[in-house]
């Protein structure tokens, strides 16, 4: 007899433990409900393909952080404290004792080495030829920024704090490490939204850039201006290629330090690149390391999208105001696209202007596709590189201000 | 320089947790961020512009020496051609090398030495005693091979 009641015990035990008992506990209800949230987000991943290389580890790291219990990843470890007179102060000692797997893998984003590391790989994929062959497309990347801080004001409107208004503007940038570089850094466990919230919107955008832009740009532009042909550009020699990265890492980390870790990584892998000596290491940060960081990116920041901070009002206003960011930004590439094609003498395709916001190289594509609707002969895929890969600039050093102004 | 950047940028410093931040803050914002992006990347253009100028006009001069050196040598080449006549002597073929393969190594030599500017001539074709047995080569080439 005392062996069936210690047996009903051991499993009535099991069963408190469980993490469907988990389920049915006070605001249990809130982790179905996520976990459903994550089966949408990994739908639109696999069967849409949204960004599958981030939306799908974001979505199985939402899953897993939302099975109770499991204890992979805790919010509470990650609360700043005021620790002699340093108010951002986070207790790594606890988090490497007592941490979870994803608690582990997220000191990479709260210390700010994921974003810079994937910056690495996104140099030595990056060709900046056709920016050095046009100069002046950096000033389509530049405009293409006003997104970010136009933004700003509408989050200022919706009253949010200092910290979710640069958060949601850099969504802007369309650039996702840096959105996560921004948030990460800024957000607190003060703020009502959370870095997986940001990272959520800026992949699901980036995914969208094909929906969302071109009717800005046709609204923007006239047949006239959308039907000019552009020739080609010059050819940039190796040693040009080669100064570049070093040009750019010096003159941006002096004037916006905080900008730095994302900029000087960036140009580094380009310059690896460039320099055809170290193909090794440009494999490594184009493949390998990059991959590896993106698992590990992907799945702790949605590991951060607890229910609290999702299944809230300013969830909504992030995506409302995530799609308002990233249509300005088109907008004020466009419009400073129309700009250069008067000053030009009716040379320049203001449809350029639209892959100032980073998104590489969907955006250009973009430019391109909407470009050759009214000539289909007419080839803009590089002139467009030109603004795109300058809108990654442009957005570091965007991120850069927002992180010197914010703290 | 410095210092009145850096007050530039400090002066208008906001704490995160700050909510309803007032117009002025919010424009302040605004303002800076567009000017600094708008200043950093015209600070590029510039620099991209000179030195790109700076490279182009050096490959133009480039262009036109090499150019000029061309046909200076097609003309000695011309004055050369008459009295250099005399055809080379042949080359010395060992036993056992067929033509085609010979025709193969000049084809090589020559394509060599066109686009190093000399005049290479095959003197003699033999067989080379194999310097490694097969398996110590193979043995090499899988050592050497990640590298």
């Amino acid at each position: 007899m005392s062996i069936i009641s210690s047996f009903l015990d051991t499993m009535a035990a099991l069963a408190r433990d469980s993490g469907f008992a988990g389920f049915f506990a006070d605001g249990g209800w809130k982790n179905i409900v996520m976990i459903l949230i994550s089966f949408v987000f990994m739908y639109l991943a696999i069967a849409k393909g949204f960004e599958p290389l981030l939306l799908l580890p974001i979505s199985f790291g939402m899953l897993l952080t939302n099975l109770p219990y499991a204890d992979l990843y805790h919010p509470d470890f990650w609360n700043y404290q005021t620790v002699g007179g340093n108010d951002h102060y986070i207790d790594y000692g606890n988090i490497l004792q007592h941490g979870g797997l994803l608690d582990i893998l997220y000191m990479g984003v709260k210390l700010q080495i994921y974003p810079p590391l994937i910056f690495l790989g996104i140099g030595a994929m990056t060709d900046f030829g056709p920016l050095i062959a046009s100069p002046r497309s950096f000033l389509m990347g530049a405009a293409a920024q006003g997104g970010i801080f136009f933004t700003f004001v509408g989050a200022a409107i919706f009253g949010m704090s200092a910290a979710e208004c640069g958060s949601i503007a850099i969504i802007g940038g369309a650039d996702g490490p840096t959105s996560i570089y921004v948030s990460s850094k800024l957000l607190t466990d003060k703020s009502t939204i959370g870095v997986g919230t940001i990272a959520l919107a800026a992949y699901t955008y980036m995914a969208l850039v094909p929906i969302i832009q071109p009717p800005i740009m046709r609204a923007l532009t006239t047949k006239k201006e959308r039907s000019v042909v552009m020739g080609q550009l010059r050819p940039v020699s190796k040693t040009e290629k080669l100064i570049f990265p070093i040009l750019v890492t010096i003159i941006i980390s002096l004037m916006v330090p905080s900008a730095a870790p994302l900029v000087g990584m960036l140009m580094f892998g380009n310059l690896l690149k460039e320099s055809g000596c170290c193909d090794r290491l440009v494999k490594t940060a184009q493949n390998e390391l990059m991959n590896i960081i993106t698992i590990f990116l992907g799945v702790t920041v949605g590991a951060t999208t607890q229910a609290d901070k999702i299944m809230n009002l300013q969830f909504a206003e992030v995506m409302g105001l995530g799609v308002v960011a990233f249509s300005i930004g088109t907008a004020c590439g466009v419009l400073l696209g129309k700009l250069m094609y008067i000053v030009s003498g009716k040379t320049i395709n203001p449809l350029i202007g639209s892959a100032g916001v980073s998104a590489v190289p969907m955006a250009a594509r973009v430019s391109q596709k909407v470009g050759q609707e009214e000539v289909p002969t007419n080839y803009l895929l590089m002139h467009a590189m030109g603004p795109n890969v300058a809108g990654v600039i442009g957005s570091a050093v965007a991120a850069g201000v927002l992180l010197a102004v914010v703290k | 320089m410095g210092n009145l950047w850096s007050s530039f940028i400090t002066a208008a410093t906001i704490d995160p947790n700050k909510k309803d931040l007032n117009a002025g803050t919010v424009s302040s914002v605004v303002i800076t961020g567009i000017v600094v992006v708008f200043i950093g990347l015209i600070l590029l253009i510039l620099c991209v512009s000179i030195y790109g100028a700076i490279f182009s006009a050096a490959a133009k001069k480039k262009a036109a020496k090499a150019e000029a050196e061309k046909k200076a040598a097609e003309q000695s080449k011309e004055a050369a051609a008459k009295p250099a006549a005399s055809p080379e002597p042949e080359p010395l073929i060992e036993d056992g090398i067929e033509e085609e393969t010979v025709a193969v190594i000049m084809a090589a030599i020559a394509a060599m030495s066109a686009s190093a500017g000399k005049k290479l001539v095959l003197k003699s074709v033999k067989t080379s005693r194999p310097q490694r047995s097969a398996w110590s080569s193979a043995g090499i080439a899988e050592n050497t091979r990640p590298f």
